[in-house]
């Protein structure tokens, strides 16, 4: 059977700052019809690129050889008719992030009527709606009817990214093109998704997956494609790679994602370099733990059961083990005794951040919490977007007004006014989701870090920077990073920057908020592996707010799962894992990462 | 392959040639902004010729190697009064603005980090105090008070802080949102502190542009009110009131008495307007 | 949609009710109040307060507060102490003829800038988008008396195409359309050549924003072409903020349209308040304020008023 999309030897180049930039280099796949091609990598290793050159949307000065051949035909070098004749109706593609992917100001009947009329001029008004109404039955957006009367902002996630699979529909393609759909979606809605582009597949769509979470695609993918700063590292049949990977950075990437049940994260050290930084030969060398001096020259590819990798040192099996028995797996501490935070019947009406204008809510976003945290416990809140846990966390922080009582060390808050209430706030600090948001953007890492400090009342330069730069340390960063500001730096080392912020103050408590949703897969390890150590080494209790249960299980001693802004599950990670008592908590856990079953 | 797609997917950037020209944008206005702050100054002290002597026999002159911008109706020195009318209109204009804007800054920042309540009264004030349009109120004041430079300065001064002032408020509710605001309470620090050294200087840039822009809107409107005989009185020459005495006699097309003021009053707007594109371009996107 | 605009109509009374009070202040906030200015330097404490009781200045603040609210709800504005009628009869045609030049400026003002504003976002970072930068910067910082000034020694006096002032020829006895139209060319030129400046920059950023969105990019993928993309899509987008930038603009519509009336003696509203200004004839210009606030706040909210039926999502604000 001919191929679905054969890409041979594609190269992009972009144009920036006035000068070509080598974005991908040399990527050749091919996907027949019925199979789905896993594209996986991190932010900026051309993955993105690669999808959309093949549509011939990239932007403009971008220069693209090679092949592209779409059941046969070619399409680089087509006019930009040709490819517009081709968009849409020879190849759909569904984008992350469907909320701003949809016109806002547009029905979505209108809008999956528009991907059908566009190849269908002079199609009756009768024909278009009834493919309308098929199309949306088909991605179970139903009444039909109704919910093509709808806009976009009344759509749930879910439903906006079901809406985009039915526009991409319309017309029948052979290809699929899906660039990192469920990013940002729940784990149960993501699944959702996942298991309606698996029944695409097995109706024999080919299907191009691009993704930096290889969790996402372990069900579905057939084939899996690594790439790494724009060049492939690893590609082969998906059992295969994912059983028995062969790069190093195959195996790095599958040990980042937490799962439930395991014991440790690895995490990659570094991030992924600047086109004009890579280095030469093997890309991944400067981070990787095997490199040596061959790494320096290009590496050769080799296969082995169908499975080829591009390194000089693919894994076997004996590697592989050796590389896992070197994770030292620390012992549970026991449960620290003595109640250090308490909340009694907490319930927040509505959120009023600092004053002004508040939504009034018609019943209460959190309702009547209560439970207590120890010294040196992490309590894990979990649950889907709107369940009130990052009300939770701010009503814990006191930022927001709330009914009920909470304890710090015997002390409650009520009633607390001034300089005590100030002092005692400091004793719980906060690291939000989105690191580059919760720095000032104008000050830098050293100017952020010592106004904690300073805050806390030390007044002395001298011992302001000594201290600065211990906590730097003490995050894995290096002093001098104190003179860079937030633009600058990556992610994963802002997130650093902020815990050690929120160290600064010397909290007992410290209620992380998503901190590692912002993040790449491999950054996220490295993260969650660093908050587990400070916690243990300094005795730190931690509220860690999360929707997915993979990372909170992996730091968490006891989980609480919020439904609605109610506890519908508390209890110890074991047992809210293992024997999860409400359908809901089920549901999460299904739709959680899991140690994949050995081969 | 050629990509025509002009919805780009990436906008294309245009960093170091964006660079040079905003660069030229700062450049160009402060050059403006010097060629009317130093003859208004020093012109008159550097040509010496009386603004109000009567050249009688000599009016209406076009310019010439004598009258370097001719002679008005009553036979004086156009260049001389144009000299001397920059400097009425900017020791009057100047201090306004910054009037304008000290207190834009502090009422924007008191709604803004203030209880609720003050919000609302602050902002209902303001905007209905917004609905009129700035000239129609300045005239009607302006006929109501003895014209002289302090109660012109305060009269611009009151008009002009009001968009400013509500420019402020926004923008301080919603960086007092942000997460690093809330980090910094969190760590102890009280709201006016907070306001201090997290949200003036996150609202930095907003600040310095729309203050550039104040004092445009500032020379507007004092030139506006000169033009319509409720400004700078005369004999006292000032850019408005020039324009103003050449729009009476507009029939006999006396284009050198446009142009001084027209001149002036052009470059110092557009100063004021590049000046603050300038420091919004130099202070990088949204932070 | 019906309750919205129950609430911001009522708003807008609110806010009406509020400039009326604001008014009010203004009127009595000078010190000396309207006496000294009328009487200047023979002011004498015996005839400020004569005329003070003859305006029913020497009542109590409360007391005045609660007749002038009488007053305005019968429809009396007063008496012009210079031709000693009742305002509300001097107004009439003053107040027709403002409107009728604001609405064709507006208009064509819009027009204008929707063109313009197109090409500058789809343009952008090129050519024909400097051009139209440059056009805007100009505008910003040339004021209405001066353009009209210009406009009139160009085109009345050197060209003599069209006439320089007033609304018809005086010596006309009964003018045509053809009269008004040639009088309104120059004025509205001059107020829709600063307007646009302005709302074309607004527009042409939306436009930009818009085309470096999300749904642009999903539109392109389903082989929509650019200029269905720009005219389904983007336009609708992109409108919104204009028309609420529209309603935001009119005080400074009026600031320049005030200017531009005395440049070319056009008898609107601004003439009548500037020269009544002049002449320190209060009531006129106390109520002209008035007129032009309470046509303000009514603008503002037509502009709610479409912007609502624009956007789906208004109604859930």
């Amino acid at each position: 059977m001919s191929a679905a999309l054969e890409l041979d030897r594609l190269s992009v180049a972009l144009r920036r700052s006035g000068r070509d930039m080598s974005v991908l280099d040399e990527l050749s796949l091919t996907i027949a019809p019925g199979e789905m091609q896993a594209l996986v990598g991190e932010s900026g290793s051309g993955k993105s690129i690669a999808a959309l050159s093949i549509l011939g949307l990239l932007p403009r000065g971008a220069k693209v050889t090679g092949s592209i051949r779409l059941a046969g035909k070619e399409l680089v070098g087509l006019s930009e008719n040709g490819l517009r004749d081709m968009r849409g109706r020879d190849v759909g593609m569904i984008f992350q992030n469907p909320l701003s992917a949809l016109n806002p100001s547009r029905t979505i009947g209108a809008q999956i009527a528009e991907a059908y009329t566009v190849h269908h001029r002079s199609a009756p008004k009768a024909e278009v709606a009834a493919r309308v109404h098929e199309l949306m039955t088909r991605v179970r957006l139903e009444p039909a009817a109704e919910r093509a009367r709808q806009y976009p902002h009344e759509f749930s996630g879910g439903m906006r990214q079901r809406a985009m699979i039915a526009m991409a529909l319309a017309n029948g393609p052979k290809l699929l093109i899906a660039d990192e759909p469920t990013t940002g979606l729940d784990p149960v809605v993501a699944g959702e998704v996942m298991d309606l582009i698996g029944e695409l597949k097995r109706a024999g769509m080919a299907i191009l997956f691009v993704t930096h979470d290889l969790s996402v695609v372990e069900r579905h993918a057939d084939r899996i494609h690594v790439l790494y700063a724009g060049k492939s590292a690893e590609w082969g049949p998906a059992r295969t790679v994912l059983a028995a990977p062969r790069h190093p950075y195959t195996e790095a990437l599958l040990n980042s994602v937490p799962r439930l049940g395991a014991e440790r994260l690895r995490g990659i050290q570094g991030n992924l370099p600047e086109p004009e930084q890579r280095p030469s030969g093997c890309r991944f060398r400067t981070r990787c733990r095997l490199a040596y001096e061959d790494c320096a020259k290009v590496p050769p590819a080799t296969t082995f059961q169908d499975d080829t990798a591009l390194c000089w040192l693919p894994l076997d099996d004996a590697a592989r083990a050796t590389i896992q028995a070197e994770e030292v797996v620390a012992a549970h501490p026991p449960l620290a005794k003595g109640q250090l935070l308490t909340l009694d019947h907490v319930a927040v009406r509505y959120e009023r951040p600092f004053g002004s204008f508040a939504k009034r809510a018609e019943r209460d976003q959190l309702a009547e919490i209560s439970f207590s945290v120890g010294r040196g416990e992490c309590m894990g809140v979990v649950g889907s977007s709107g369940s009130g846990k990052s009300t939770l966390g701010r009503a814990i922080l006191q930022m927001v007004q709330y009914r009920g009582d909470i304890t710090l060390d015997g002390v409650s808050f009520t009633g607390l006014r001034g300089e005590a209430r100030s002092a005692a706030r400091r004793r719980i600090q906060v690291v939000f989701q989105d690191p580059k948001e919760s720095l000032n953007p104008r000050l830098t890492v050293g100017q952020s870090i010592g106004e904690a400090l300073r805050l806390g009342g030390l007044r002395d330069w001298g011992a302001i920077r000594e201290r600065t730069a211990e906590l730097l340390g003490s995050v894995s960063l290096p002093a001098a990073i104190a003179e860079a500001i937030p633009s600058g730096i990556s992610g994963g080392q802002a997130q650093r920057v902020a815990i050690a912020r929120a160290l600064a103050a010397d909290p007992e408590v410290i209620v992380l908020d998503e901190p590692t949703a912002s993040l790449d897969v491999s950054t996220q390890a490295t993260l969650l592996n660093l908050l587990k150590d400070l916690g243990r080494a300094k005795g730190l209790s931690y509220i860690l707010i999360s929707h997915d249960l993979a990372v909170v299980s992996y730091l968490a001693d006891r989980i609480m799962v919020l439904q609605d802004g109610r506890a519908v599950e508390f209890g110890t990670s074991q047992s809210v894992l293992h024997s999860p008592s409400t359908d809901y908590t089920r549901r999460l856990v299904g739709a959680a990462a899991h140690v994949p079953a050995a081969v | 392959m050629n990509s025509q797609t002009a919805p780009a997917t990436i906008r294309g950037p245009s960093a170091n040639l964006g660079r040079y020209f905003r660069n030229r944008t700062l450049v160009t206005g402060i050059a403006l902004a010097l060629f009317v702050l130093l003859p208004s100054f020093l012109g008159g002290l550097i040509y010496g010729r009386d603004p109000y002597e009567l050249h009688l026999g000599q009016q209406l002159l076009a310019p010439s190697g004598e009258f370097p911008l001719g002679t008005d109706s009553l036979g004086r020195d156009v260049l001389a009064l144009v000299f001397d009318g920059g400097r009425a209109t900017l020791i009057v204009a100047l201090p306004a603005a910054a009037l304008a804007f000290v207190v834009g800054l502090l009422y924007g920042l008191a709604s803004a980090i203030g209880p609720a309540w003050l919000d609302r009264v602050l902002m209902r004030t303001l905007d209905t105090f917004l609905a009129l349009p700035s000239l129609v109120v300045l005239i009607f004041f302006a006929s109501m008070i003895t014209l002289t430079n302090t109660t012109l300065i305060m009269l611009i001064g009151f008009i002009s802080w009001a968009s400013l002032a509500r420019l402020v408020r926004n923008e301080a509710i919603a960086q007092r949102g942000r997460d690093f605001v809330l980090a910094a309470e969190q760590l102890g620090g009280g709201r006016w502190y907070v306001a201090r050294v997290h949200l003036i200087r996150v609202m930095a840039p907003i600040l310095a542009v729309n203050g550039t822009f104040l004092i445009g809107d500032s020379i507007f409107a004092l030139s506006a009110l000169s033009f319509l005989g409720l400004g700078v009185q005369p004999p006292q020459a000032s850019w408005g009131s020039l324009l103003d005495s050449a729009l009476d006699i507009i029939a006999l097309d006396p284009w050198w008495l446009l142009l001084g003021p027209g001149v002036m009053i052009f470059a110092a707007l557009l100063a004021s307007s590049l000046i603050g594109q300038g420091l919004n371009a130099r202070f990088g996107a949204r932070s | 949609m019906l309750r919205t605009l129950f609430t911001r109509g009522s708003a807008s009374f609110l806010s009406i009710a509020l400039l009326i009070t604001m008014v009010f202040i203004m009127a009595h906030l000078p010190p000396g109040g309207p006496a000294f200015s009328i009487l200047g330097v023979k002011a004498t404490p015996a005839s400020v307060a004569a005329i003070n009781s003859r305006l029913g200045l020497s009542i109590p603040l409360w007391q005045q507060y609660l007749i002038w609210w009488g007053h305005l709800l019968t429809g009396n504005l007063g008496n012009s102490y210079l031709l000693n009628r009742p305002v509300a009869q001097i107004l009439g045609s003053y107040f027709v003829n403002t409107i009728a030049f604001y609405t064709i400026s507006i208009l064509v003002s819009v027009a204008a800038s929707i063109g313009l504003g197109l090409v500058q976002g789809v343009y952008y970072g090129r050519w024909p988008a400097r051009v139209i930068d440059f056009y805007q910067l100009a505008f910003y910082a040339l004021p209405g008396f001066l353009v009209g000034t210009v406009l009139i020694m160009f085109f009345s006096v050197r060209l003599g195409w069209l006439p320089a002032s007033g609304i018809v020829d005086v010596r006309d006895i009964s003018p045509g359309i053809g009269s008004f139209a040639a009088h309104l060319v120059l004025p509205v030129t001059t107020v829709a050549l600063l307007t646009t400046a302005s709302l074309s920059r607004y527009f042409g950023e939306a436009v930009h924003e818009e085309l470096g969105k999300e749904y642009v990019r999903t539109a392109a993928a389903k082989g929509v072409s650019f200029s269905a993309i720009l005219f389904k899509h983007v336009l609708r987008n992109a409108l919104r903020p204009l028309i609420t930038i529209l309603g935001l603009s009119f005080p400074y519509i009026f600031t320049g349209g005030v200017t531009v009336e005395t440049v070319f003696d056009y008898p609107g509203l601004g003439w009548l308040m500037w020269r009544s200004a002049l002449e320190r004839d209060y009531p006129v210009v106390i109520a002209i304020v008035l007129i032009i606030g309470v046509l303000t706040v009514l603008g503002n909210f037509l502009a709610d008023v479409v912007n609502g039926l624009l956007d789906p999502r208004a109604s859930y604000e």
